[in-house]
């Protein structure tokens, strides 16, 4: 099944000079437990096109279906519910909420989909364990270490079992083996059945996924499939 | 988690801005709880006072502004007892006012007093403390002091009171009375430092060197058991056209229209003055929080928290700020009043008994109302900057920065 179909997607930025063309006439298909690399180099509109398939932006011409609607036709509202119940988003700067418990981050989204108090905890709960981070639940992001937030941040993403996850550089502000622990943790959300789409610079990284696309001023240049 | 707790998770989190938001609003809220005691303080206070001397009515010479401020009525007595026998009226105390100076001994510094001439037939208009009564029209010839008088003067009951009046063109050239002291008295409407004299009609008639016209500044009126104070008012107007008659009600109106209504007006232009502080203060407050957050905004929008989440957590934020703010403000707000009610009071010739800020729950639900509209007000712009932020640019901008 098709998580997400790109047709011919164009995003243009209008600036005061010129207009800039981050995405370029891309298409492309995530299916479902699909694992896909976004490469290249900085500027060539790796994570535009992560905003675009994460319904976070509109391309500017050509189609996009998320599950098979077609994204133009949905509102604020409903592309909030995709984004809330359908997809996970993870950063490279984390991006925790300082001001909530490594557990409270987890079940933001849960409280805001509305699951009951007793399922936010079991969930919240199990997702802690998965990561690994049971015995942090009720630490601040602050006391948390890189790798640790980025864990954090893994499970506040899979909270409401998203058919897709979407990461921006997440190990970009990690040392090497905290980056590789992580990277083995996406390879494992993965292998559960949760599609992945990763922007990557480290093609060690790269290499996990199945599919990698090298991109270059908004196109797709070249596209390298593993079995 | 909702988005109140969402919103007071992030209050706490920058405790001193948050401290500082609730502390201005409080300061601000104080100042306007205050501004709306005050414009109906007096108003509220001149109710109470007039209500507390008893008497429903008012009667003067017709043409007169307010009871008191035109011309005398002459033959009082015979008028009070004319108007206290109409089946409307219950009862009819002709008195005057005037001022005084009284002399312990004819060769010592003179102290001045208010003199009050008065003839309490039917009711009194103090409390006797101590010796006897004033005595009725016809039984002239005494003095009745109040206790801050009777102390400064070392007055005993039997000892000679040496006055001489001023009854309105500067002190009489009638030679100084000798009264003999008959007692001491509390008056309704002394203030806790004021020196009064009470003599009969007739006795100040003589100090003011009218001896014989019976004059007096106004009459205080009850109207009768179930007789509405309005309907004796048109009795006694019907039955005396020459006379003037004024309810309670009408003076307190007739105030308002005049020196009162500046207050009102001061205090609509302060009140106006603090919330709009109010509003910017909550709105900079507000606006400067949201900017440093547009990041975790975006984030928040990014995993899928509605717009009218994210706009709801602010507008709480604002709540949350405002209302704590209002609240505190309240008890402050009472402190304050009571302090400046103090000072007000200091002017001279202001009663005990009045009061410039005045409770009433009208005050509090306005204030409750103007802070709650303030907080709506105040998270305006911040909401709509929340409702707009661009979720992938401004993403873009946070990792770039």
């Amino acid at each position: 099944m098709t998580v997400v179909e790109a047709r011919d997607i164009t995003r243009v930025f209008p600036m005061p000079a010129a207009p800039v063309v981050a995405v370029r006439g891309v298409s492309i298909r995530i299916e479902a437990g699909d694992y896909v690399a976004l490469c290249g180099p900085s500027g060539c509109g790796k994570s535009t096109l992560l905003h675009l398939l994460g319904c976070v932006d509109m391309p500017t011409s050509g189609a996009l279906f998320f599950e098979e609607r077609d994204v133009a036709g949905l509102n604020d509202r409903q592309r909030s519910r995709i984004r809330l119940r359908r997809l996970g988003f993870i950063f490279q700067r984390f991006f925790l909420l300082p001001m909530l418990t490594a557990a409270e981050n987890i079940a933001l989204p849960l409280s805001e989909a509305g699951v009951s108090r007793p399922e936010q905890e079991r969930r919240t709960a199990e997702l802690l364990n998965y990561v690994g981070l049971s015995a942090r639940a009720e630490h601040r992001p602050s006391q948390l270490s890189g790798g640790e937030m980025q864990r954090v941040a893994i499970a506040r993403a899979l909270a409401n079992r998203p058919a897709l996850l979407l990461a921006d550089e997440p190990t970009g502000e990690l040392d090497q083996a905290t980056g590789e622990q992580i990277a083995a943790l996406l390879d494992r959300v993965n292998a559960d059945g949760t599609a992945l789409v990763v922007v990557t610079h480290d093609p060690a990284f790269a290499k996990r996924s199945r599919r990698t696309l090298t991109m270059r001023d908004g196109t797709i240049l070249l596209e390298e499939t593993r079995p | 988690m909702n988005a109140f707790r969402f919103a007071w998770r992030s209050l706490i989190r920058q405790p001193a801005r948050a401290s500082l938001g609730v502390i201005g609003v409080a300061a601000v809220g104080a100042l306007l709880f205050d501004m709306l005691m005050l414009s109906n303080g007096l108003v509220l206070s001149m109710q109470t006072l007039l209500g507390r001397s008893g008497f429903t009515l008012r009667v003067s010479a017709a043409g007169s502004p307010l009871p008191g401020t035109g011309q005398p009525i002459s033959d009082s007595t015979e008028t009070a007892a004319a108007i206290a026998a109409l089946p409307e009226v219950a009862a009819a105390v002709p008195v005057r006012f005037a001022n005084s100076r009284i002399l312990r001994d004819a060769w010592e510094r003179a102290i001045d007093a208010d003199l009050v001439g008065i003839d309490q037939a039917q009711r009194r208009i103090w409390t006797l403390v101590e010796g006897g009564d004033l005595g009725s029209a016809g039984l002239a010839g005494r003095a009745l002091v109040n206790e801050n008088l009777a102390a400064l003067l070392a007055l005993e009951i039997g000892d000679m009171v040496h006055l001489q009046a001023n009854c309105g063109m500067g002190i009489s050239a009638a030679p100084a009375v000798h009264l003999p002291l008959a007692g001491v008295a509390d008056f309704e409407l002394d203030d806790s430092d004021d020196l009064t004299v009470a003599l009969t009609l007739q006795d100040v008639d003589r100090a003011c060197g009218g001896e014989g016209r019976d004059a007096a500044d106004q009459i205080l009126i009850n109207a009768a058991d179930g007789v509405p104070d309005q309907e004796a008012r048109v009795a006694i107007e019907r039955h005396r056209p020459d006379l003037q008659a004024f309810t309670n009600a009408q003076l307190v109106a007739r105030l308002q229209e005049g020196g009162l209504s500046y207050f009102r007006q001061i205090s609509l232009v302060l009140t106006t003055v603090t919330i709009t502080f109010a509003f910017l203060l909550v709105t900079v407050l507000l606006t400067v929080s949201v900017n440093q957050r547009v990041g975790e905004i975006a984030v928040l929008r990014a995993l899928g928290l509605s717009q009218r989440r994210v706009i709801a957590d602010v507008f709480c934020e604002s709540v949350l700020l405002v209302g704590t703010g209002a609240l505190l403000a309240v008890p402050i707000g009472f402190v304050l009043a009571r302090g400046l009610d103090r000072i007000l009071k200091a002017i001279p010739g202001v009663p005990d008994e009045l009061h410039f800020f005045v409770y009433e729950p009208r005050a509090l639900w306005i204030h409750v109302a103007l802070f709650s509209a303030t907080a709506l007000l105040a998270a305006a712009y911040p909401m709509r900057m929340v409702a707009n932020l661009p979720i992938a640019g401004t993403l873009r901008r946070e990792v770039i920065g």
